[in-house]
């Protein structure tokens, strides 16, 4: 979570927490506790909103039948997932899928002896995953080089937290074996990182995502073939072993823009990025 | 002041004052229910509040509108600069100008030992990796444009049936005619052959922007990545790429020239008449 949405969160919450302390002056008995359960509520959509707005929004405006064109001749069909194009009289609908293959790599402890051997089946299964579409695809990429002291500074202090856990671990009586090894395997990982970046990797931070395009003579023919192509990636990709997650809402209409201008600086990136993977 | 934190402010000032009303009403069944009423208006206001992080661009002209298909901008969402060698966008006083780099990759993995292909997946990582800035890499398999060859088969049809209606209008020959007759058998079935089988190219590309508040500005910018950034690809990758330029720019950015429309158009009207029949 940001500053941004830590300081948006806190100010709406001092409104229902206010709400909360006049909650004598809404009335007794029954009144106060409908009362309480309206401010409870409102909790939880900011909850859900701050955590899952895709989903909320999506919902929206599938119920209230809203529709978005976000540029000229581009349509945000009601339940968010796809952008359709009209062109004389043909509908081109566009989805996006995440596609985040390297995030597994960085959660593992130790280098593994079979490392070789994934990148060197990676140009394969890539092909083979590749041979297996019939369908118009784009495999995006959005890579942004991170600052090397920065990142070695930031880990190196991760680590340190996790030593200080350890050795606070190790004084107390109540210590199990569990404790200590889950310690023990987030120094492992942290320290991983930082022999990665010693070796002359450089950090970057990346968003991959998959784009597919189908076509049809009204919307809901290409709305259909979309849906099945999307089906169709993941038995497709299934050798690359991605984690495939439609996107919804918001990111949506943040990547259909990534087509017409990229985001500049990392910040700006990763203000887009902190929700569907 | 930011209009992002004005709406903030002011939902928030709307939920207090729904609350202050609701505390200054008299005491009766009657009141306990309009405080009801406006206990939920400043719920809403402040869910409304926190929304206005991500949603600030659609809650205005949601309420400008009044419709269910809410027009966020009717403009065209870029134009090809000048320059012929970028797009352009503009948001508020920004302009964001983006440059497409062409990489002409023509390896394939059945062609390569096991060591090249862990050099070239060691090429791809460190390609990923090359530049401080956010750089999109993305692979595009499209349809091949087959549009300007089926239109000539065409147009080779029409001249042929012309000719043939002409020979047997002015009762020519048979052997003329049956010339004829073969020449447009001959098309027709080219026509047929090309239109049934759909083919697919990969195409590999990277894309990247820059800021400004001028339109040269941004421009020039973006044209010095585009040129660092090719001498990185071709460093890495030793094959030379090539920034896209004028109409060649579309197949990276429209979805019709992902799906060619006369191409397809043939593929659907032979489907229909395929299920016709």
């Amino acid at each position: 979570m940001d500053e941004e949405a830590i300081m948006y969160i806190a100010f709406t919450m001092v409104v229902l927490l206010i709400g909360i302390s006049l909650l004598q002056y809404f009335g007794r008995g029954l009144i106060e506790v409908l009362c309480f359960f309206i401010i409870v509520a409102g909790v939880l959509l900011i909850l859900i909103l701050n955590f899952a707005d895709f989903i909320l929004m999506s919902v929206v405006a599938g119920l209230f039948n809203i529709t978005f064109q976000p540029a000229q001749n581009y349509k945000i069909t009601k339940d968010q997932n796809a952008i359709v194009k009209n062109v004389n009289g043909l509908f081109y609908a566009t989805g996006y899928v995440t596609a985040n293959l390297f995030a597994y790599t960085f959660k593992i402890e130790t280098e593994s002896a079979d490392e070789d051997e994934k990148m060197i089946s990676a140009p394969e299964n890539w092909e083979r995953a590749i041979m297996n579409i019939d369908f118009p695809l784009k495999y995006h990429v959005l890579s942004m080089g991170l600052d090397v002291q920065k990142v070695r500074d930031e880990y190196e202090g991760k680590r340190s937290y996790q030593e200080f856990q350890m050795s606070r671990a190790l004084q107390s009586p109540t210590v199990n074996d569990m404790t200590l090894t889950e310690i023990q395997r987030k120094i492992n990982v942290i320290q991983r990182k930082i022999d990665r970046i010693s070796q002359g990797e450089k950090p970057i931070a990346t968003a991959m995502y998959m784009e597919t395009t189908a076509i049809g003579v009204s919307e809901k023919a290409a709305l259909d073939t979309l849906n099945r192509q999307i089906s169709g990636l993941q038995i497709s990709m299934s050798s690359m072993d991605v984690d495939l997650t439609r996107i919804v809402g918001r990111e949506m209409q943040v990547l259909f823009g990534f087509n017409f201008a990229l985001p500049t600086t990392f910040e700006e990136a990763s203000s887009y990025f902190d929700q569907q993977n | 002041m930011n209009p992002k934190i004005l709406i903030l402010i002011g939902f928030m000032a709307l939920s207090l004052a729904m609350m202050g009303i609701a505390v200054i009403l008299p005491v009766g069944f009657a009141f306990s229910i309009i405080r009801v009423v406006l206990l939920i208006l400043a719920v809403i206001f402040d869910v409304l509040a926190f929304a206005s992080r991500y949603y600030t661009y659609l809650m205005l002209p949601f309420l400008k509108q009044h419709s269910r298909n809410i027009v966020i901008s009717d403009q065209p969402p870029y134009w090809i600069s000048t320059t012929g060698d970028c797009i352009v966008r503009k948001e508020g006083d920004i302009y964001t100008a983006t440059a497409y780099i062409n990489i002409p990759l023509y390896v394939s993995s059945s062609e390569m030992t096991d060591e090249e292909k862990l050099r070239f997946a060691n090429q791809v990582s460190r390609l990923v990796g090359l530049s401080r800035d956010p750089v999109r890499f993305s692979s595009e398999l499209y349809l091949m444009n087959k549009d300007d060859y089926l239109q000539k088969l065409k147009d080779n049809i029409s001249e042929m049936e012309d000719a043939e209606a002409k020979l047997i209008d002015k009762k020519a020959p048979e052997n003329e005619l049956e010339h004829v007759k073969g020449k447009l058998s001959m098309w027709r079935k080219m026509l047929d052959t090309m239109s049934n089988n759909i083919s697919f190219e990969l195409g590999t590309f990277a894309t990247v922007s820059s800021k400004g508040v001028k339109e040269f500005e941004a421009i020039t910018i973006v044209q010095q990545k585009a040129k660092e950034l090719m001498n990185g690809i071709a460093t890495t990758l030793g094959i030379p790429p090539n920034i896209v330029t004028g109409n060649d720019i579309l197949k990276y950015v429209e979805p019709e020239y992902l799906i060619p429309y006369t191409t397809i158009t043939e593929q659907i009207s032979r489907n229909i008449q395929h299920e016709v029949s």
